[in-house]
């Protein structure tokens, strides 16, 4: 009895562990795969030249894919490469290095 | 200096055609390069600059004042003293100062070391625009002063990277000049880097034409 008892755990460790493996893996490969987009909300940014000196500022960094500006909404819209990070801090930096005074940052990750 | 005159003589008149004023915006982006062309028949002008900041450039200024027959080559400091945005809004305060030589004829052979200081303003919606500029120069031999404010309007408003188009009035005075006060109606198209501005003012039948790239 002891001895299926042991065999039984065996087993149970044996199936579960490649399955606790490939939702690890899995976990990881979709965080790696996920692209962030972050929307700033911003005040000032009033003009074409405006909108130019953002896509500049922020089009020199590292994790940014594309930086995209809504004019009529006052928002600049960042994505990120893919499994890139850029904190809340890096974008209240680039846009106060832009001229512009940040109001809001939201986050979405697809 | 010599050398250096000529050099500025030949950017001023390579310069097509463009005012003063249109430059009340003098820094860039952060490791931005702006380059300024300007005529308004009373003067032909170059302002190159490099902006390490958002609120500072330092830049190379020429200037062939035809009206007063002077030339001015130098280097030239703008400061972004404050600025205030608002969600619909931006409005700066800029302080300028430029150094260099000044010769009374433009040939080169009386120069005198030159400077001159100036302030600039601007408000700005995506509607509307007003700008103000003054400069007061001492050029050695003697000086010289102007300034300019402008009202705009924009007929539509484009999205970011469409052609955007201003309808302009600028009111100028120099007090030394033959025509003292000025009325210029002009356009603004502002594409990608690119403003050019055209206007046309009756009391002297001159022509301005400025252009301006940031890269």
């Amino acid at each position: 009895m002891k001895l299926m008892s042991i065999a039984a755990l065996a087993a149970t460790f044996a199936f579960a562990a490649p399955n606790a493996l490939a939702e690890d893996t899995a976990a990881s490969e979709t965080a790696m795969s996920a692209q962030t987009m972050v929307t700033a909300k911003v005040n000032g940014m009033v003009c074409d030249f405006c909108a130019r000196a953002v896509t500049k500022v922020f089009g020199k960094e590292a994790a940014v894919e594309n930086v995209h500006v809504d004019l009529d909404n006052g928002e600049i819209h960042v994505t990120l490469k893919t499994g890139a990070e850029l904190s809340d801090d890096r974008v209240a930096e680039l846009v106060k290095k832009s001229g512009y005074d940040l109001v809001s940052i939201g986050r979405e990750t697809a | 200096m010599i050398r250096i005159q000529t050099a500025g003589l030949v950017l001023a008149m390579g310069a097509a055609l463009t005012s003063q004023m249109a430059e009340a915006r003098p820094v860039s982006y952060p490791s931005g390069w702006t380059v300024m062309q300007m005529n308004n028949g009373d003067m032909s002008s170059l302002h190159v600059h490099y902006s390490p900041t958002f609120k500072d450039s330092i830049g190379l200024y020429s200037e062939r004042n035809w009206a007063n027959d002077w030339h001015f080559t130098g280097l030239q400091y703008n400061r972004l003293v404050q600025r205030w945005n608002t969600p619909n809004s931006q409005a700066n305060l800029y302080f300028k100062a430029g150094a260099g030589q000044a010769d009374p004829f433009g040939d080169g052979a009386d120069v005198d070391l030159a400077g001159f200081v100036g302030v600039a303003a601007d408000w700005e919606t995506r509607r509307w625009f007003v700008s103000y500029e003054g400069r007061a120069y001492d050029l050695g031999f003697t000086q010289d002063a102007r300034q300019a404010a402008r009202v705009g309007v924009a007929p539509y408003i484009g999205d970011y990277g469409d052609l955007h188009t201003w309808l302009m009035l600028q009111v100028e005075n120099q007090p030394e000049a033959d025509t003292p006060t000025t009325v210029t109606p002009l356009v603004r198209f502002f594409y990608d880097v690119q403003l050019l501005e055209i206007g046309y003012t009756p009391e002297t039948e001159e022509l301005m034409l400025n252009w301006i790239v940031r890269f």
